[in-house]
């Protein structure tokens, strides 16, 4: 079995020094392996996200608890730029490129060595083509597919060990999120990376995931192979909108008897 | 023909301190207010290195700006770096207290009389005619030529180098550029020393030509419309709106009245302001306030 690349310990990640967002979770991402993190909004995935990758100091929180530690070495609270040169990038949900500089320019802005430029935009340009012919276009005039896209290469420009993607589908039609996904497997197969999804969607992040956790505020609530998620009664019921079990289709149920609805998750999951 | 050459000259004394504004605003959004005095400063080192290496002129010039350049990024390093996530406010205020305390320094090392690098330094300060019959000293010759070379280095390094392009991804959005691996403090430090650079380089040749005293800062604040004219976090707008406030500036001089000279930058850009206050060439910002 590979080894762990990340791991996350009993963190917990308080804001302002009063609000409690992430309560002592503990996670683990292996080399090559890809991982989903689902959840509601407000479950506190992107705190989560954010605590790994060094940027919660601008919201005023921090790790307080626990410790993150990615290849050996403890990284909670270290600064953004440091923690993405050991080879954990991010890949935000919004505000993911540099609308004013060109593709090209997007690409060549993170790279560390100039050496490395050519053979690492060639590299890029064969897992995502589509760049290669916008080489001149500013990111703020691409489409939400290509932005993302991009989003994903720049953050391949860093070289990383572990890409961690916040909200991949969001606002993306649906066949441009399978292409996309199928591009995500194809990159960790070729490259080797480890990677970190945290999705709203389920379908979409069980679909190429290895492993799965999901959090319901601020805690991780379940977590297993994608398997067991898959057929796991409450995310088939909550996340993928499946029949709950007494013949009701609960994507239409949902609406009315959400708050119910809530109401059992939780009593089930924290007893 | 000599009209012209005023305008040129006074044009690139106020493109060359107005790309220093431009530098910093473009990358960290905040206004930096002493650059007057760091542009003083400059002046003021030549006579520090002229004395520590008497009899090489240049090598005294070049330690002045390399001096520069160091105390630029020292001002980042040890001063700004600590407002890095505070109020843009408070980064401003601290430039302003940075610009009394320059100011108090000089006086206390230089003393508060006009003093003559260029003589400290055994350099002469011809004057040189021109076709037409237009006459333009040394070392604003120097100057122009020097306005040229900054502004084209500046423009390829932007657009072509690693480091600007760096400033430029960090100027648009500093969280993704620390997302992508950048070091914000070193772009931050960098576009410190070279807006110092560019500034101590307008000071020295200012002061080359006509010595430097204590109001020498009073230039930079004129020079200041011309960033704001052009558009704070262009360059090419702190070239093009040098142009404009020296174009105005000279032609009201020599056809109204000289003594309207300091007021002439603040009036077109006071203009500027009710029509594009934004500037030339600037990005237009959201404001969240009326």
């Amino acid at each position: 079995m590979s080894s762990v690349l990340l791991s996350v310990e009993k963190a917990e990640v308080v804001y302002k020094r009063a609000i409690t967002a992430v309560q002592g979770i503990s996670l683990s991402v292996r080399d090559g392996q890809i991982v989903a993190l689902l959840g509601t909004n407000g479950a506190g995935k992107s705190t989560t996200l954010r605590a790994i990758s060094g940027f919660l100091g601008l919201d005023d929180a921090r790790v307080t608890e626990g410790a993150i530690t990615f290849d050996g070495h403890r990284i909670e609270n270290r600064p953004p730029h440091e923690i993405a040169r050991r080879g954990v990038v991010l890949v935000p949900e919004r505000e993911k490129v540099f609308q004013n500089l060109t593709v090209a320019e997007n690409l060549a802005a993170p790279v560390p060595r100039a050496a490395d430029k050519r053979r690492l935009e060639d590299q890029i340009y064969q897992f995502f083509p589509r760049l290669a012919d916008l080489r001149g276009r500013v990111g703020g005039l691409l489409s939400g597919g290509e932005r993302q896209m991009l989003a994903i290469a720049s953050a391949l420009m860093c070289r990383p060990r572990l890409l961690m993607i916040d909200e991949l589908s969001l606002g993306l039609a649906p066949v441009v999120v399978q292409d996309l996904t199928r591009r995500l497997i194809m990159i960790r197969d070729q490259l080797g990376i480890a990677i970190l999804l945290v999705e709203q969607s389920a379908a979409v992040a069980l679909s190429i995931s290895d492993y799965a956790y999901v959090m319901e505020n601020g805690r991780i609530v379940l977590d297993g192979d994608r398997e067991r998620l898959n057929s796991h009664q409450d995310v088939q019921e909550f996340y993928l909108g499946q029949s709950d079990g007494n013949g009701q289709d609960s994507t239409t149920a949902r609406r009315s008897y959400r708050d119910v609805k809530q109401y059992r998750r939780s009593r089930r999951w924290y007893g | 023909m000599q009209l012209f050459i005023n305008i040129i000259v006074l044009a690139s004394i106020y493109a060359l301190i107005a790309c220093g504004y431009v530098l910093i605003y473009r990358v960290s959004r905040v206004l930096n207010l002493a650059h007057g005095e760091l542009m003083m400063l400059g002046a003021y080192l030549v006579l520090a290195t002229a004395s520590l290496f008497a009899g090489h002129p240049l090598v005294a010039l070049g330690a002045a700006v390399l001096l520069s350049i160091v105390v630029g990024a020292m001002v980042y390093v040890f001063l700004m770096r600590k407002m890095t996530g505070e109020m843009v406010l408070a980064a401003i205020l601290t430039t302003v207290a940075l610009g009394i305390l320059i100011r108090g320094v000089i006086v206390l090392v230089w003393s508060a009389q006009q003093q003559y690098p260029a003589q400290a330094l055994n350099l002469a300060n011809p004057s040189l005619t021109l076709v037409g019959d237009g006459h333009i000293s040394l070392w604003s010759a120097v100057l122009v030529a020097t306005n040229i070379l900054v502004y084209g280095a500046l423009f390829g390094f932007l657009r072509f180098g690693r480091w600007g392009m760096r400033m430029r991804a960090a100027g648009q959005n500093p969280l993704l550029a620390a997302q992508r691996g950048i070091n914000l403090h070193t772009v931050y430090a960098l576009a410190w020393g070279l807006s110092t650079l560019t500034g101590a380089l307008a000071g020295i040749l200012m002061a080359l030509d006509s010595g430097v005293t204590g109001s020498m800062p009073i230039i930079a604040l004129k020079a200041f419309p011309a960033a704001l004219v052009g558009g704070l976090d262009s360059l090419a707008g702190g070239l093009v709106g040098a142009l404009i406030i020296a174009t105005a500036e000279v032609l009201l001089i020599y056809y109204v009245d000289p003594l309207l000279s300091d007021v002439v930058p603040f009036l077109v850009l006071l203009a500027m302001l009710i029509v594009r206050p934004w500037g030339l060439f600037g990005t237009r910002e959201e404001l969240d306030r009326v």
